[in-house]
């Protein structure tokens, strides 16, 4: 496989160029991407097919607005798409759609994926309610990867995992210092559809390599001390509590997760539901009752259902109107349940979701093994 | 609030085919044991989801126990292993927020072993009196 090739100039207009390219060539069909919306003040995703991407299109926006998984699993809720079609996601965005395709909620036939190492992105109520123009600005000059984006979300500044690793094609832009950028091929389909791309093969991408290992360590640092500062915050219901109490019960961060696919969710269905008389019981029991109950419950809860496969892409605390600093404790979950199963999320696409599988000898921490029970008796 | 022994709540999640059987066992051949578990009959260990733990932990039983078939008995083959990673998941949330990860307990005891049931519970009973009120019972922000 080739190693990369190198495209010089500026890089958004270069990746929108490639992208007409394979278009005009009839290599793929259509391209699902985000692009600026009517008013410019934010963006939206487009599937984008005729001949040429729409004028507006951008394929590193400084916001995420819909999670790009789900932009995809609604486009093959009812089947696969028939022709060849490429979408730019996010990192994050594209973990989350390898584990969505692990649950069978996005079928990848005919899908191209195409990710990018990604400077983070602002926080969207930022953007929305800040000057799109100055922000634009600001986020251009960190794509080469020198430049270190100012005020991202909470997530983005400890992202240890920015890069489209596993994408059919990845689109680096780290150590290109703005000034270029590599089509690194990711595997057998995307090598054939950098087969004749504009550009140079690549006898520089090992400074993107460093540039990309540099980062790693500092942030992997970053992000367990930052998750050990904030689990001592957070740590006791007491502090959960806290950190939870401005939650107005809104399930906003289960909606817009992508990994929270369920079109009925357990915490909005009537299982949990009580008659008045056993919330009155609960209240005397302990002198009040929080209405609606069971606010920690639906945190935990859904942290038990998909905090293994959470891709802190930090859609939810984007979401919530309380602001909660709901990625950050979901961030911190994740980290505890994915060293459990020794699981990372968006990974590879055989790697199983651990709640499906299981071994023989496993675990032997949280059961009371049998053995040496039964020689108590 | 000082315990006394029949303050102390646990709730047991039984799997129909073997630690329900055992407790039945127990109970006809009059072995006495601990008053303190309210016993929940589910058909698999499996069926237990990390939610019924939690919301049960957090409602206020000093204690969650969940028993099910010895690993390679499951009636169903295989619920049991699925069972363990859920208690894994279960005791992992629980630590990471701060509740007490010891009030959960997961035990195999096969259904023809209604003296080691007893012997379980009231084990598990001594280490939950131990361990003292679940402070969640008076918590009312949760
Ligand atoms: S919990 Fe939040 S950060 Fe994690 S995958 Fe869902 S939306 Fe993204
Ligand atoms: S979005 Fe915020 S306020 Fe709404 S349920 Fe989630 S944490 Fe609570």
């Amino acid at each position: 496989m080739i190693k990369g090739i190198w495209v010089e100039g500026p890089v958004k207009k270069g990746v929108l160029d490639f992208l007409n390219g394979l278009l005009a060539e009839k290599k793929i069909k259509a391209v699902l991407m985000p692009a600026k919306n009517k008013g410019g003040d934010s963006y939206a995703w487009f599937l984008m097919g005729k001949d040429r991407l729409l004028e507006s299109a951008d394929p590193v926006p400084p916001v995420m607005t819909t999670q790009g998984a789900n932009v995809v699993s609604y486009l093959t809720k009812k089947g696969p798409v028939w022709e060849k079609t490429a979408v730019l996601l996010r990192p994050c965005e594209y973990r989350a759609v390898i584990e969505l395709a692990k649950i069978k909620q996005v079928d990848l036939t005919n899908l191209v994926l195409i990710s990018f190492d990604c400077p983070g992105a602002y926080p969207l109520e930022k953007y929305v309610n800040g000057d799109p123009e100055e922000l634009d600005e600001s986020f251009e000059v960190c794509l080469g990867g020198v430049v270190e984006l100012d005020g991202p979300r909470n997530v983005c500044a400890i992202c240890h995992r920015f890069t489209g690793t596993g994408a059919d094609i990845e689109i680096g832009l780290m150590g290109g210092e703005g000034k270029g950028f590599w089509l690194v091929p990711g595997s057998k389909q995307g090598e054939e559809l950098l087969d004749g791309a504009v550009g140079s093969e690549s006898d520089n991408i090992d400074v993107r390599e460093k540039a990309i290992s540099d980062r790693t360590i500092a942030r992997e640092t970053k992000r367990n001390n930052t998750l050990d500062s904030f689990q001592e915050t957070v740590m006791g219901p007491e502090n959960l509590l806290n950190t939870l109490s401005a939650c107005i019960n809104c399930h906003n961060c289960s909606r817009v997760c992508p990994i929270c696919f369920c079109r009925e969710c357990y915490f909005d269905s009537k299982a949990l539901s009580s008659e008045a008389d056993n919330m009155l019981q609960r209240a005397q029991r302990k002198s009040g009752l929080r209405l609606p109950p069971d606010l920690l419950l639906f945190h935990l809860g859904r942290m038990s259902h998909m905090s293994v496969s959470c891709v802190s892409c930090g859609a939810c605390e984007d979401a919530c109107p309380a602001n909660v600093p709901v990625s950050m404790l979901f961030a911190l979950a994740g980290r505890n349940t994915q060293a459990v199963f020794d699981y990372e999320p968006g990974r590879r696409l055989d790697e199983a979701i651990p709640h499906t599988v299981f071994k023989f000898e496993e675990l032997k921490d949280f059961e009371t093994p049998y053995i040496k029970e039964y020689s108590k008796v | 609030m000082a315990n006394n022994e029949t303050d102390i709540k646990i709730v047991a999640f039984l799997c129909n085919w073997c630690t329900f059987t055992a407790a039945d066992l127990a109970g006809t051949s009059r072995l006495k044991y601990a008053p303190n578990i309210r016993i929940v009959k589910v058909m698999c260990s499996s069926r237990i989801e990390p939610v019924f733990i939690l919301k049960v932990l957090l409602d206020g039983a000093d204690g969650v126990f969940i028993g099910g078939c010895a690993p390679g008995d499951c009636h169903y083959s295989k619920g049991n292993f699925y069972a363990r990673r859920k208690v894994a998941l279960a005791k992992t949330l629980a630590k990471s927020a701060g509740l007490d990860s010891e009030r959960i307990r997961l035990s195999w005891i096969p259904a023809s072993e209604g003296p080691r049931f007893a012997h379980v519970v009231n084990e598990f009973t001594a280490h939950i009196k131990e361990l003292g009120d679940n402070p969640a019972r008076r918590e009312v922000y949760i």
